[in-house]
């Protein structure tokens, strides 16, 4: 009898620690499905706007490479030789590898080229649905 | 203290504006300075005094914050908030814009020509540096993009004799580059101060770089050079700290004497001396004059003239420009 009791009140006063268990267990699982389709978008997202970006800049390079491969003058040389350096950065560029350590930083070094190519071309750099801008608001001195 | 730093002249150069900056022409016989008032003034000696010859008004829309003559001293190049650089050429008394190089996306903090004339660099609010290459024909074209600063660079200097470029930024760091290939890369990143370096200057030789800051200190960084042909980098060989109240905006070595002045938010103007005998990989700085109140708001920049030795012109927020005589007894 008294061992029955004991159970019975085992098995109110374990009741919290149990469904905290059980509820930790389920909310887990919830989460970890959430948040693996959170992560999802946002890699999806951040992706998407790197990769529109560096096609971008591919593409306005192939684009003037054309314009200018046939002219011979010392200036379409210069300019020439910066967008095959662009192009080259851009297809070294691991783009299948998002874990590559080097990501940030050879970004900006694409980025960076691409101004430079555009100062040559003396074209404005107001690209900014696509192109990631370096400034941001506030006061300076 | 024996060493003096005595009031030569004081002038109001940038009325109800600040004047941010003051440079000498290679040959000394001119000052140009700017301001919040978006104008470039020319000053030069009549008799005792230094007078205005020649006011610069119309090349920005913005504040200039930075003037840089080169070596020729017939160009003169101006980096405005307006996101631009003017360059100027020198007609007899006055100067015309010759041309503007466009490209920063915010304000142009500070320009700089290198030693042989040939390259310009110029630096931003938008984390980048910019060198150009100027040809016979007077244009300018951009060799190379630098994206090394992770914040707003505030100072670009050129080494005195070597194609070697230096910067400092809000991100606390000072870089420096050199060219690579065709392209400008940062080939070492000098970390220590522990808020925004505002200037940076290097010794007569080249051999060392002095950078002052927001911390309220002023480092000394020195080329190591391991053999192997290998670029060992630059180390921290002095910190002066304890002597200035506020912000150090400028630092200045004097490329005649080897004295070493700054520009201080809290109004001073200090000039250091090196204990010649201590050990070079070690050196030792004296504070060997200093005037309190030099100007009655920040002193934003100090430079040395570039023949005689031991005068040194000031600005400060208040418009304000100084010239002093520094005498030390063993100059």
């Amino acid at each position: 009898m008294s061992r029955e009791s004991d159970d019975l009140f085992d098995c109110i006063v374990m009741a919290d620690d149990r469904f905290h268990v059980e509820g930790y267990r389920e909310g887990f699982n919830e989460g970890t499905r959430q948040g693996m389709i959170d992560g999802r978008k946002h890699g999806a997202s951040h992706g998407a706007k790197l990769s529109m970006e560096v096609s971008f800049y591919y593409g306005f390079g192939i684009t003037w490479k054309c314009l200018l491969q046939n002219n011979v003058d010392a200036k379409a040389r210069k300019r020439l030789k910066a967008l095959e350096s662009l192009l080259g950065l851009i297809q070294k560029f691991p783009h299948k590898d998002p874990q590559f350590e080097n990501l940030q930083e050879d970004m900006e070094k694409v980025r960076a080229k691409f101004r430079q190519v555009c100062s040559l071309l003396n074209v404005p750099t107001d690209f900014s649905d696509y192109v990631k801008s370096g400034g941001s608001g506030g006061m300076s001195f | 203290m024996k060493d003096t730093l005595a009031l030569v002249q004081k002038f109001n150069a940038h009325p109800d504006s600040r004047c941010w900056y003051v440079a000498w022409n290679p040959n000394g016989m001119l000052l140009a300075s700017c301001g919040g008032d978006r104008a470039i003034r020319i000053w030069g000696r009549e008799g005792d005094s230094w007078e205005c010859k020649t006011v610069l008004q119309d090349g920005h829309q913005r504040t200039v914050r930075k003037v840089a003559w080169s070596p020729c001293g017939n160009y003169l190049a101006s980096a405005s908030f307006d996101a631009t650089t003017c360059i100027w050429k020198k007609k007899n008394d006055d100067f015309e814009c010759l041309t503007v190089l466009e490209g920063h996306e915010n304000e142009v903090k500070c320009v700089a020509w290198a030693p042989s004339g040939n390259l310009l660099a110029t630096c931003s609010r938008d984390k980048s540096v910019w060198i150009w290459e100027v040809d016979e024909e007077d244009e300018y074209e951009c060799v190379s993009v630098v994206n090394a600063h992770t914040q707003d660079v505030k100072h670009v200097v050129w080494h005195p004799t070597q194609e070697l470029l230096a910067s400092c930024s809000y991100d606390n760091n000072v870089c420096v580059y050199k060219e690579e290939d065709d392209d400008w890369e940062c080939r070492a990143t000098l970390e220590g101060h522990t808020s925004t370096v505002w200037g940076l200057s290097f010794d007569p030789s080249g051999q060392r770089l002095a950078s002052c800051s927001d911390d309220r200190t002023v480092k000394i960084w020195k080329e190591c050079n391991t053999g192997e042909g290998a670029y060992a980098g630059w180390k921290c060989v002095c910190t002066l700290s304890g002597f200035h109240g506020r912000t150090v905006y400028d630092v200045a070595w004097c490329p005649l004497t080897g004295a070493l002045a700054t520009a201080c938010g809290d109004d001073g103007v200090r000039v250091f001396k090196e204990d010649e005998t201590a050990d070079p990989d070690q050196p030792i700085f004296f504070l060997s004059a200093h005037v309190p109140k030099a100007h009655a708001q920040d002193v934003n920049c100090i430079a040395w003239h570039p023949k005689e030795a031991g005068l040194l012109v000031s600005c400060s927020d208040n418009g304000e420009i100084a010239l002093w005589n520094y005498q030390s007894e063993n100059i």
